[in-house]
């Protein structure tokens, strides 16, 4: 605690209007097994801190890794001259921070069993079994297993008198099977992306049933027609699909950073400007999303972000229309706001951070449909489940994406698998085409652990979650 | 040797008891400064240490990476390596660590990037923002100074060292619905002339004027050096000689054919003077000049070690792009056609179909509509749904090299019949 004193002390002795210290250290063990090959097997430890003063309305952020008093100091007086060089190039009167109350807190992941506690020999003999049990079928020509284990336990103090002491965890399995058969190949994985939760989860999601699956649905696909020409179809898409196409269509552009412009030059903007807030209708009235830090098992749950603001919950649309961004203490008095919703979090400790996406997820339709009333419901379209092709727009309008197994539905049946399915669209056609959401007994997480963004680029971490959905007339095809 | 990299060396040879290790080092010293709107709004630098070390008992492997360097800390290294390797499970495809060889002491670093101010890099930022100001426009960016050292070391005798500097400077330009960037990324930053950068953004900002409505459809387009580098860099992911093998991506089969079209070449050099490259790779693979594709055909593909011991050849990497160019200027290939579109960069880039090896990006930055050899006006931004390879078959001409980035330099390039399936709204 003696470095926390010490660097806050000193960044307010050099003119800081305000300043924050994180020291991070992260713990990672990586296991990647191809074909029953040990392709890395790998502990990691990444420790060091990162200081951020506020000086004359602009950041400087310096980081080290070297514990010192020495190194404190210096680092921290780095940050202050590089905050004065950024007040040389600042808007008007600079930024400003949305008032913030200062806390003393522990946040720590709940889980049951600490993934780091599994002996390593009893994760690789699951993964082997794994591994086996997808290349015991004719035809699938890679099996992969790729197991990461993340710990981040951080110390956050800063010059409102906040202190906390935060540790949170996630455990992502992703499991492939690579099937080659009469000139083509394809694949089909097992990803539920992470979860902030123990090696229990693991023990729960009977992997070995799951390998059996996907090589054989691997094997379908292979096997399965093309789509053929474009026309407007229905799609139905299950929560492992939605999670990656309400990251990229409702999460990033909700992010008040790129709504502010600031990504203008890398990761882009937003069409969804704030004069659109309350009266723009981004989706038709039974789509529902809500931004939750306090989710549980949610990889953005961490009881507060590195602005030291607290996890919360509110609409980011509601009834259809746009509600609210997710903010940051910086960005959030941009547009006359006074609180941020506690998104800027950083992924390492020598990266600033920056707003991020929270957990977000699309709630559940209110009357009672499953996921096989909603095919019956159906005459003409395609049912797509997990993830494949993805790409947006900078300003995330237009989009396309794929999937990763596909069924044709004709007059309420599933008739046939596909394979390189493909759908266009945009927004605000997308959200409006929807029209009906199973309900609550079918809602489930989708956690991204890989959210690239920012300069240097970080990997942002959060969870999303969705029942299976229905989406009328969309342009969907076969691909090339 | 850097001091450093020799005491971190020093204690893992003296106390690595495994039949066999490799060891990477490296130090990175970074300052970014970015800029949106018109204002600075992130700031930050570091140095920044990573320890990798890789160890084997048998062909039972682990590894372990730190980013401090104490002796406690290099113990934990070097016991977390050795445990679990013990711990793991034989590798079928282990390979012994790289062993003693000799590689091409090649100029990655200059001093005028190393020594670079904070004061100087936000200097930049300042002239970058006032040219926007000027225009009543909003610019957003970034400007980056690298410089970096590696070591690689292994129990088989391999030990080299390089070190690489890197300067980067992008400009984005908005006003309205008129977007355009420019940027630069050079392993020199004396090579860097602002006045020049500037320019050049002026005049893609001028040239865009307010976009006309335009259809997705086939047709000619021209790609500027980031447009056709950004297209590449997806399609040479792919050209890996083990997925190619087993059946998984488009170029099975293909090694030694006429695959793409003949007037298309790939090599990566180290002997290119504004390439920057690395002498060998982390796995110890001495990189060396290498013609990946010749005159259209398929003459090398990148090969990892164990593939590679496994087939009896030479493991390759590619470290740096160059695409061979000619001498035809955008104004010609205006002529050579009868219209088309000028791409200054593409965004979101991504696979639809690993073994058709199609993909499909967007459009960014302006996109220019040019009919009867000239620039009629701007359009919207446009999806494309493209096969790489394929297109190589429709060059039609290309232009002087340049440099798009730090490790790549290629010509813009005129392809016929480029596959736009979707327009955006802007």
């Amino acid at each position: 605690m003696q470095y926390l004193d010490l660097a806050l002390n000193t960044a307010e002795q050099l003119g800081a209007a305000y300043a924050d210290i994180r020291i991070q250290k992260t713990t990672k063990q990586q296991i990647y097994l191809q074909n029953l090959s040990l392709k890395h097997t790998s502990n990691q430890i990444l420790e060091g801190y990162g200081i951020r003063v506020f000086h004359d309305g602009a950041w400087g952020f310096a980081h080290s890794s070297v514990f010192s008093n020495d190194a404190i100091v210096s680092t921290v007086q780095r940050a202050v001259q590089i905050a004065k060089l950024s007040a040389t190039a600042k808007r008007g009167n600079g930024m400003s921070l949305a008032p913030e109350r200062s806390y003393i807190a522990d946040y720590s992941t709940p889980m049951q069993i600490d993934p780091f506690a599994i002996p390593l020999s009893e994760k690789i003999d699951l993964m082997m079994e794994v591994n086996r049990t997808m290349l015991a079928f004719d035809g699938i020509k890679q099996a992969l297993f790729y197991l990461i284990m993340n710990k981040d336990e951080k110390l956050f103090a800063s010059t409102l008198g906040t202190r906390l002491n935060i540790t949170t965890a996630f455990i992502d399995p992703m499991i492939t099977a690579v099937a080659v058969c009469d000139g083509d190949s394809q694949s089909r994985t097992f990803d539920e992306g992470g979860r902030a939760v123990g090696w229990e989860w693991i023990e729960s999601l009977n992997l070995l049933d799951k390998a059996k699956q996907i090589a054989e649905e691997a094997l379908i696909k292979v096997k399965a027609d093309n789509l053929g020409a474009e026309q407007r179809r229905s799609l139905i898409l299950d929560p492992n699909h939605l999670g990656l196409t309400m990251h990229e269509s409702v999460g990033h552009p909700t992010e008040l950073d790129r709504v502010l412009g600031w990504e203008a030059d890398f990761a882009g903007i937003s069409f969804a400007t704030p004069e659109k807030l309350k009266n723009y209708q981004y989706g038709s009235q039974i789509v529902n999303f809500m931004g939750d830090n306090t989710l549980a098992e949610g990889l953005a749950t961490a009881g507060f972000d590195d602005d030291g603001v607290p996890g919360q919950k509110w609409h980011i649309i509601k009834d259809g229309i746009l509600n609210e961004y997710g903010t940051t203490r910086e960005t959030a008095p941009e547009i006359g706001l006074n609180y941020s919703r506690g998104c800027n979090r950083a992924t390492n400790y020598f990266d600033q951070p920056i707003n991020r996406i929270p957990n977000l997820y699309l709630l559940p339709g209110t009357k009672a449909l499953t996921p096989g009333e909603l095919i019956a419901d159906t005459e003409d379209g395609v049912y797509i489940q997990g993830r494949g092709s993805f790409s947006i727009d900078q300003h995330r309008v237009n989009f396309q994406f794929g999937g990763d197994f596909f069924w044709e539905i004709k007059n309420g049946k599933l008739i046939r698998p596909l394979k390189k399915v493909l759908y266009k669209s945009s927004n605000p056609e997308f959200w409006n085409a929807c029209d009906a959401i199973c309900d609550e007994r079918f809602w489930k997480p989708f956690g991204v652990i890989n959210c690239g963004k920012g300069q240097p680029g970080q990997t942002g971490r959060m969870t999303h979650g969705s029942a299976p959905a229905r989406f009328r007339n969309i342009r969907v095809g076969g691909s090339q | 040797m850097n001091p450093f990299f020799g005491k971190i060396a020093a204690y893992v040879k003296a106390n690595c008891s495994a039949d066999d290790y490799t060891l990477r080092v490296d130090l990175t010293d970074r300052h970014d400064t970015r800029f949106g709107q018109n204002a600075i709004t992130q700031h930050l630098a570091g140095l920044k240490t990573d320890v990798i070390l890789e160890v084997a008992f048998g062909n039972k492997t682990g590894s372990c990476r730190i980013n401090q360097s104490s002796e406690e800390n290099l113990k934990y290294l070097v016991e977390t390596a050795e445990s679990m390797a013990k711990l793991n499970q034989p590798d079928p495809e282990y390979v012994p660590s790289a062993s003693a060889s000799d590689y091409q002491e090649i100029s990655n670093a200059a001093d005028a990037t190393r020594l670079l101010s904070p004061e100087r890099m936000v200097n930049i930022v300042q002239a970058s923002i006032a040219n926007g100001i000027a225009k009543d426009a909003k610019t957003s960016g970034m400007t980056t100074k690298v410089y970096s050292e590696a070591m690689l070391t292994t129990k088989n005798g391999f030990v080299g060292t390089y070190d690489m500097s890197r300067f980067e400077h992008s400009m984005t330009l908005k006003k309205g619905e008129v977007e355009t960037k420019v940027s630069f990324s050079s392993k020199d930053f004396a090579s860097f002339k602002l006045i020049e950068q500037i320019s050049r953004l002026n005049d893609q900002f001028t040239s865009l004027g307010t976009p006309q409505v335009f259809e997705a459809q086939k047709i000619p387009v021209i790609l500027r050096p980031p447009a056709i580098a950004e297209l590449m860099m997806f399609m040479l992911w792919q050209m890996d000689r083990r997925d190619a093998d087993e059946g998984m991506t488009p170029f099975t089969g293909q090694l030694g054919k006429q695959f793409f079209g003949k007037d298309f070449s790939i090599a990566s050099k180290l002997s290119h003077d504004l390439l920057a490259g690395a002498p060998f790779t982390g796995s110890g693979i001495v990189n060396r000049d290498t013609w990946w594709i010749k005159d259209g055909i398929l003459n090398e593909m990148p090969t990892e070690r164990y593939w590679a011991q496994k087939l009896g050849v030479q493991p390759s990497e590619m470290f740096n792009i160059y695409i061979p160019g000619s001498d035809v200027s955008e104004e010609q290939m205006m002529q050579m056609v009868p219209r088309g579109l000028i791409v200054n960069r593409f965004w979101y880039i991504r696979y639809i179909d690993s073994k058709s090896g199609e993909l499909t990006g967007m459009t960014r930055d302006g996109v220019l509509y040019f009919e009867d050899g000239k620039i009629q006006h701007a359009v919207n931004n446009l999806r494309f749904n493209e096969i790489p390879y394929l297109a190589t078959h429709r060059i039609l001409a290309k232009g002087a090299e340049s440099l798009a980035d730090s490790h790549t330099v290629l010509p813009t390039v005129l392809i016929d019949g480029f596959n736009f399936v979707d327009k955006t709204s802007f």
